[in-house]
């Protein structure tokens, strides 16, 4: 075997312009599917750890049973009780995998600084709960003044766009108007007790946080739209819906659960947008891969008919011819993608050391762009590009080991 | 018993749509040991005797045996077999690999047959010195004369004690001095070994070595 590799090795060097430019082809393929795979994975990590974390969803969101069919026009009916937020909140937090449930209550209104007015919306949430919802992301989300506490049940966290518009900061007073569950109007004092930026061009100029006894205030209700739960692991998401949903059906609640990739139709999208991105690249550089083989292998055997003959004189079988180019094609799939792993090596620590940032669209602020390190990934591609070449290096493989051996032992 | 024996073999080539006959009904008995020559104008049918008896070639019609078994009727992985167990080919043009040293080259059938290559190392290196080639055995092929190459490719046909060497013009493309040193070789190995040798030629200086002379004209043998 030893024999054939190092003829096979000898003849990839023996054209060094050709192998060369057929190793660049398939190091640089390489290094783009590998770079744009840890993009991705990074991409998918961040707004996966935005989506749950980031913007409050959790991993698995509680409903009443017909809350997100018919709640917006009867949420009182849809809405959960404060004895049910109780027994609910118990028998999730029985569960090894939940860190944490926590009620919700979504509002929504008019907030005015007493000149001007505008609509806003607000998550009225558990300030220590939230915090631990938050988690990391609490220090990507600085609160200009103080964030949100239960001693000041009044204080609220407001977007910066919003507070812009209607030229409050810290400390101001303003007043938050709504229609209560019965219909009355409510109107409520509040004070702003921090300014924050959500990272959502889209509702920052009318997003706010308060506390979920606030909302309830607010609303006149001492009822939860949701109760989200957190986690210890996002690839438990699907485990645990099912085994909360059995549990909170044989205590006889009756309600739906969803995961945060159902809520998070932002992460679906871009991910299926980035998988497609994905499968275009990978399918032009399976192309240049399959052509850049193909076409060296089968210049190869046009230039070594003679030796080809010979070989088969000698006494090496059709399938010996076959497997001699098939080794030369494998060999050069190996080593375009090791100068291919080398490449992305050194791209990837550039982009590690120079941390460049971008804003991507609908961010209100610039992110860094990230190439994750995944070894998994890089030795899969690594034998994906073998084996593609070797197949490509079967075509013309094939056409050598059937010629004719007198043919070819006089092709000039 | 015949180590070759051929029965009205004929051999028909087709270009485009006319049939050239390269052979015409050869009947022909090769025994062990023979030093052998096909000989004859261009054109006349030798190569492609040769190449029907080393299998790389096959008759339109016509039996051909070895040993007494009719081979041109097997397999090819048999005839493969067959090429690398009982012939050596030596050719005009040597057909050394280009990317393999000498030894590398005299090594190659032993490999094929599946033999380790410290042994095969070992007895290259004693073909090698055979063909008084001790010296080079770790150069390429480009960087060796003519002649040089002609005895390596020799080195090559003999390294599997093949019973039959079939040498197509081995000296065409050779001086004199070093015609007379490779015709040399073979006789004192043929002689030696007891191999046979079946040469297509048509070199007065290699037909003068000759026990046997065959001639062919416009495919026919013609004494």
């Amino acid at each position: 075997m030893n024999q054939w590799i190092k003829l096979s090795f000898r003849n990839i060097i023996k054209n060094k312009r050709r192998s060369f430019v057929t190793l660049m082809a398939i190091a640089m393929g390489f290094t783009a599917i590998n770079l744009f795979s840890g993009y991705t994975h990074s991409t998918y990590e961040g707004m996966r750890a935005s989506a749950i974390r980031g913007s409050g969803i959790g991993h698995l969101t509680i409903y009443k049973k017909g809350w997100n069919k018919f709640g917006k026009s009867d949420p009182d009916k849809y809405m959960i009780d404060k004895k049910e937020i109780n027994k609910i909140i118990k028998i999730i937090e029985e569960n090894d995998s939940v860190i944490l449930a926590t009620p919700r209550l979504d509002i929504s209104g008019i907030v005015s600084n007493g000149r001007n007015s505008t609509i806003f919306m607000a998550q009225g949430v558990i300030p220590a709960d939230d915090k631990t919802i938050l988690g990391t992301f609490f220090d990507f989300q600085p609160v200009t003044g103080k964030t949100l506490n239960t001693k000041k049940e009044y204080g609220v966290q407001m977007a910066t766009d919003l507070a812009q518009y209607l030229q409050l900061k810290p400390e101001d007073d303003a007043v938050v108007m709504a229609a209560t569950l019965d219909g009355q109007l409510n109107a409520l004092d509040i004070q702003i007790s921090g300014v924050y930026d959500t990272g959502l061009d889209a509702i920052n100029d009318k997003f706010m946080k308060v506390p979920f006894r606030f909302a309830q205030s607010l609303y006149d209700s001492e009822k939860a739209d949701r109760i989200v739960v957190l986690l210890d692991n996002w690839k438990n998401t699907s485990i645990v819906q099912h085994q909360i949903m059995k549990q909170l059906k044989d205590a006889g609640i009756k309600c739906e659960i969803k995961t945060w990739e159902e809520l998070s139709a932002f992460y679906s999208n871009v991910k299926n947008m980035f998988d497609r991105v994905f499968l275009f690249i990978f399918s032009i550089v399976l192309d240049i891969v399959i052509m850049s083989t193909v076409n060296t292998m089968g210049m190869s055997v046009i230039e070594r008919t003679r030796e080809i003959g010979t070989l088969r004189a000698l006494g090496i079988k059709k399938r010996g011819i076959n497997m001699l180019f098939a080794i030369e094609g494998a060999m050069i799939g190996f080593i375009g993608s090791v100068v291919g792993v080398a490449f992305h090596m050194m791209i990837w620590f550039i982009i590690f050391i120079a941390s460049p940032t971008y804003t991507p669209p609908g961010s209100s602020s610039p992110v860094p762009l990230q190439v994750d390190f995944l070894p998994g990934t890089i030795f899969f591609m690594l034998m994906c590009m073998i084996f593609l070449a070797l197949i490509a290096a079967i075509l013309p493989a094939r056409r050598a080991a059937n010629q004719n051996v007198v043919d070819a032992l006089g092709h000039v | 018993m015949n180590l070759i024996e051929m029965k009205n073999i004929i051999k028909d080539y087709y270009l485009g749509e006319t049939i050239v006959q390269a052979l015409r009904g050869i009947d022909l008995k090769i025994e062990k040991e023979e030093f052998t020559a096909i000989w004859g104008p261009s054109g006349s049918g030798k190569t492609t005797l040769l190449n029907l008896i080393g299998t790389i070639d096959e008759p339109s019609s016509g039996d051909l045996y070895f040993n007494g078994d009719k081979i041109n009727n097997i397999t090819d992985n048999n005839k493969s077999e067959f090429r690398n167990n009982e012939i050596g080919f030596i050719f005009q043009t040597f057909n050394l690999i280009p990317v393999l040293s000498a030894l590398e080259n005299v090594m190659l059938p032993l490999q094929i047959m599946g033999v380790s290559a410290s042994k095969a190392k070992k007895e290259a290196f004693m073909r090698l010195s055979d063909v008084e080639l001790e010296q080079y055995v770790n150069s390429r092929p480009d960087k060796m004369s003519g002649g040089q190459r002609q005895r390596v490719a020799i080195a090559r046909a003999l390294i599997t004690n093949p019973s039959i060497v079939l040498a197509d013009e081995p000296t065409a493309n050779l001086d004199s001095k070093t015609s007379n040193s490779i015709i040399e070789i073979m006789k004192k190995i043929n002689k030696k070994d007891k191999t046979t040798f079946i040469f297509s030629t048509h070199d007065q200086r290699l037909l003068d070595q000759m026990d046997r002379l065959i001639q062919l004209e416009d495919g026919r043998i013609t004494e």
